[in-house]
């Protein structure tokens, strides 16, 4: 799996990222590194813990690196999901918390295949 | 056949009977009217003098009455009051009398005796003709007129007035008597005079005269008629009329009965008139009224028979003009049978010639399939099959596609989608279609592209592009290897008014050509020309009309001119409704360009088509002038920006003179090749040869548009790689305090803030951190902050205001900019707010960021 299609796979723009950051080198170690981020985990966490400011906190971070790394799906319910929780919990955030854990999963599952495939 | 000739025949032949058959009818119709009304108007004519001739001599009667009243009454009046009274008195009463009756022209006076003899008192001795009616009706005291002579032989009329009293013979004294001369009457009753036509004589009741007129000699009248008669007419029986006459008399009876005299016919009427025994006999030939009338019926029959004329000779131009129309209408019919038996033929052999077209192709694609399917294993075998089974295919559809769109067009169904068309698009897609059968003939291709002023038309563009195929494919077909193609597209005020624009095509080769016979018959269906010549070539033979179809239905027209053995032109003209929706606003920045072609048109029309979207072209034909030129412009320190190089110039040719420009003044000047062909085969030398790109001939106003357009990005480019290259020099190894509380961001932004920009950056993984660093810092350590708003613990606001508050000297002064994903004007607002000095937005922009720093940092310096 190139990277281009592991950008296609996750609904990301490559063009976009690659522009942005300049090499695909660059562009792959940062996807990479998504691996890494937890703000996914601390999202779920401060839901269960009805902590809606960090909640809310942790969205923005998704919605941030999304935007770095051009991930366009993950951003779009990300960034709804943020709207959700700017001002306090609404009912609609438990749903989008639910469409960020699948997207962010399947953005997860498509960088793995893309890092085995790569050999890193 | 044969039937319709026989018809063809039949028609003037029955034109001609009854154009015969109608004029005898109406000349006999005509004949037949004359005579009826030329009887009816004799007839007519003899009741109508009847009429006159009893009127006449009622007239002449009563005038005669009246004439003959008058004197008898003068004289009476003399006898009964000059004379009887003196008489009786016994005065002498004679020269009282005499005197009177002079002076009233009475020409004789005396008294009649009883017998018979007259006592004159003035005057000749008078004798009378016939004394004894006179003498017996004036003793009967009745006032008589009478006839008689004097002694000197003078005719006279003779008035008599009987006396009073029985004559006796001692009294012998009958009557007054008083004469007039015979004239009197017949001039008072105008006898003589009446008429030219009318003539009237007085007679007694035995024939005789009492007066005369014109050539009447004889003493009487039966004698006159009978002898007339003799001379004129003797077998007629005169003595029935005269009988008739007398009989009529004696009975003082009218008589009225048609005589002829001298061969003529005339009406006599007789009367009877007062006063005398005399008849008034008038008579008057019909010859002159025959006259008038046979004047009046000749006239007639002329204008009957010029009536007549006048029809016949209108029948005869109908009947010539009819038999003209229906020769014409024959001759027509005739015509169309040939024709369509032309087009039936044409059909069979179009027919018979299409199964042979058609069963190559579809032979070859059997056979090959059957080669294939036993050469299954050898795959080049098989490949070779499948190519030649695809081009046999694609002849097949082709051929196809010509015979439904014949049969689309025969019955009337093809129709045009107008659609807005580019030209540029058509002519690129033509020269592409075109190019591969140029190529493989190695012919020569031009096109060339004059004052095009509308470039988008609403068209049909397929069908277009048929057209031009078929033509261009004719020409290449029909031209031999090494020939020459040339297109020529340009256009003109249409004559349709300002929204149209006449579009002219010429497609020219000077290939085998055409004989004249062909080209009088090549928009034909079904035709093709048929010489040992293009035996070879294939097709349907529909192109050409299929064609001229798609021109007529677009309203334009398509002319040949064509030469045998010396090429073909085909000019297409086509009035072109222009798009309404013109080409986007095609502007380029002013560089200043330089265009090269040996061919003036093309450069006169490209510089024209450069200066409308904002260039700044010069143009020239060769490239050694070209040399010239840009090294004047270098010296100017005023080079072009781009040239646009003709690939076959005279002399020094295009890819040589780029050589020479690289060589001469390096990499800074774009050059582009213009070449109407597929470029691949120069491109490896072009490109080497230093020339940065190619563009496509034709070159419309948006091929040049879309050609020059990427080297606005690359001009572009290389003035914001200036400009960025300006801002790292500025930016380099300073130091920037990043507050960014996500990893993964942390790295992306250092990574390429200090890749790009060579900033040296420090991380603060939250706002409190960032505060303490900040303050652990000696003033002027850090010469920026960038900060992001949304981090644990503490956020970039508050340590914003944190850093702000600070009591230190570039507290207030250290440029804070805030880094968020947010970027609503509240967020921005609150930035600001919280002191900070700008905002820029998520995901990281090096250029964005270099930019505030520079603004921040580097020009505060200054």
């Amino acid at each position: 799996m190139t990277l281009q299609e592991c950008y296609a796979a996750l609904g990301g723009n490559y063009d976009d990222a690659i522009s942005r950051l300049r090499s695909e080198r660059l562009v792959t170690k940062f996807v990479v590194k998504f691996l890494d981020d937890d703000s996914c985990a601390l999202l779920l966490r401060s839901m269960d813990a009805e902590n809606y400011e960090e909640a809310f906190r942790a969205a923005h971070t998704i919605k941030g690196v999304c935007q770095n790394l051009s991930f366009t799906r993950l951003y779009e319910v990300s960034n709804r999901l943020n709207e959700a929780l700017r001002n306090g919990p609404t009912p609609e955030a438990p749903g989008l918390v639910e469409a960020v854990k699948t997207e962010y999963e399947q953005t997860v599952a498509a960088i793995r295949a893309f890092k085995e495939s790569a050999g890193l | 056949m044969r039937e319709k000739t026989t018809i063809a025949d039949e028609i003037p032949r029955f034109l001609k009977r009854s154009l015969i058959l109608v004029l005898a009818l109406s000349v006999a119709v005509f004949a037949l009217l004359a005579a009826f009304l030329a009887r009816q108007s004799t007839s007519t004519i003899r009741t109508v003098s009847r009429m006159y001739m009893s009127g006449l001599s009622e007239q002449i009667s009563a005038h005669f009455e009246t004439a003959i009243s008058l004197r008898l009454d003068q004289l009476d009046v003399l006898a009964r009051t000059v004379a009887e009274p003196k008489i009786r008195s016994g005065e002498p009463w004679e020269e009282q009398l005499i005197e009177d009756a002079q002076s009233r022209d009475f020409t004789h006076m005396g008294i009649l005796q009883l017998d018979g003899s007259f006592d004159m008192l003035y005057g000749p001795e008078l004798h009378v003709t016939d004394p004894d009616p006179f003498l017996e009706s004036l003793a009967e005291n009745e006032k008589k007129v009478a006839v008689g002579t004097d002694a000197a032989g003078n005719r006279l009329i003779l008035l008599g007035i009987p006396l009073r009293g029985i004559p006796t013979p001692e009294h012998p004294q009958v009557a007054f008597v008083a004469a007039l001369p015979v004239d009197y009457i017949s001039n008072t009753l105008s006898l003589e005079e009446n008429s030219d036509h009318v003539y009237s004589y007085i007679i007694r009741k035995d024939g005789s005269f009492v007066i005369r007129t014109g050539d009447a000699f004889r003493e009487s009248y039966f004698e006159r008629v009978r002898s007339l008669y003799d001379s004129a007419d003797g077998s007629r029986d005169t003595e029935p009329y005269i009988a008739g006459l007398q009989s009529a008399m004696e009975q003082n009876q009218i008589y009225s009965a048609e005589i002829s005299i001298y061969g003529e016919p005339r009406q006599v009427f007789c009367s009877k008139l007062s006063h005398s025994e005399w008849f008034l006999l008038t008579a008057m030939p019909y010859q002159s009224l025959d006259a008038i009338v046979d004047g009046f019926t000749s006239r007639w029959t002329v204008m009957v028979f010029g009536a007549c004329a006048l029809v016949l000779v209108m029948l005869l131009m109908v009947f010539a003009q009819y038999s003209k129309l229906t020769n014409r209408q024959m001759m027509e019919l005739e015509k169309a049978r040939r024709s369509a038996d032309r087009a039936n033929k044409a059909k069979s052999e179009f027919l018979s010639n299409m199964s042979h077209d058609i069963r190559t192709p579809m032979n070859a694609i059997v056979g090959m399939t059957a080669i294939a399917t036993t050469n299954i294993d050898n795959r080049d075998q098989v490949q070779n099959c499948l190519r030649k089974i695809t081009l046999s295919s694609k002849h097949l559809l082709g051929l196809i596609n010509d015979v439904l769109d014949m049969s689309k067009i025969e019955s009337g169904k093809m129709t045009l989608n107008m659609d807005q068309v580019s030209l540029r698009e058509v002519m690129d897609s033509i020269v592409n279609i075109v190019q591969p059968q140029v190529r493989a003939k190695h012919q020569h291709f031009s096109i060339s592209i004059h004052d095009i002023s509308t470039e988008n038309v609403c068209c049909d563009g397929l069908r277009l592009n048929q057209v031009l195929i078929n033509l261009l494919g004719n020409a290449v077909k029909f031209t031999p290897d090494g020939g020459t193609i040339e297109v020529a597209l340009y256009e003109e005020p249409s004559p349709k008014g300002e929204d149209h624009i006449r579009t002219h095509i010429t497609v020219k080769d000077n290939g085998i050509g055409m004989s004249e016979e062909y080209q009088a018959k090549i928009f034909d269906s079904f035709s093709r020309e048929d010489s040992t010549r293009v035996q070879k070539t294939e097709g349907t033979g529909l192109g050409m009309t299929i064609t001229k179809y798609i021109v007529d239905a677009m309203g334009g027209s398509i002319t040949v001119d064509s030469q045998l053995g010396a090429g073909t032109e085909f000019h297409v003209t086509l009035d072109l409704l222009r798009a309404t929706v013109q080409e986007l606003d095609m502007v380029l920045p002013e560089w200043s360009m330089l265009v090269v072609d040996d061919d003036r048109q093309l450069c006169e029309s490209a510089v024209a088509s450069l200066r409308s979207i904002g260039l700044n072209p010069d143009w020239t034909q060769d490239a050694e002038s070209a040399l010239r030129m840009v090294d004047e412009h270098h010296r100017r320190r005023d080079d072009y920006h781009i040239i646009l190089l003709d690939w076959k110039l005279p002399g020094m040719d295009g890819i040589t003179a780029a050589r020479e420009i690289r060589r001469r003044w390096g990499d800074a000047i774009s050059i582009l090749l213009i070449s109407a062909y597929d470029w691949s085969d120069i491109e490896n030398e072009a490109r080497e040869a230093g020339v940065t790109g190619f563009i496509a001939k034709p070159l419309f106003k948006s091929t040049l548009f879309y050609g020059l357009r990427p080297f606005m990005d690359l001009v572009e480019e290389a003035e914001e790689r200036d400009v960025h290259a300006a801002e790292r020099a500025d930016l380099e190894g300073r130091r920037i305090l990043l507050a960014e509380d996500n990893d993964l961001n942390w790295e992306i932004a250092s990574e390429l803030l200090s890749e790009e920009l060579g900033l040296q950056l420090e991380w603060a993984e939250n706002g409190e951190i960032c505060v303490e660093k900040f303050q652990a810092s000696a003033p002027g350590y850090y010469e920026a902050i960038l900060m992001d708003i949304r981090m644990p613990v503490m956020t970039g606001y508050q340590a914003t205001t944190a850093i702000r508050a600070m009591d230190r000297e570039d507290a207030k002064t250290i440029p804070i900019i805030a880094m968020t994903a947010d970027a609503f004007s509240e967020d921005i607002h609150k930035c600001l707010e919280c002191g900070m000095n700008a905002h820029v937005a998520k995901p990281i922009d090096v250029r964005e960021v270099s930019r505030q720093l520079v603004r921040f940092i580097v020009k505060k310096e200054v």
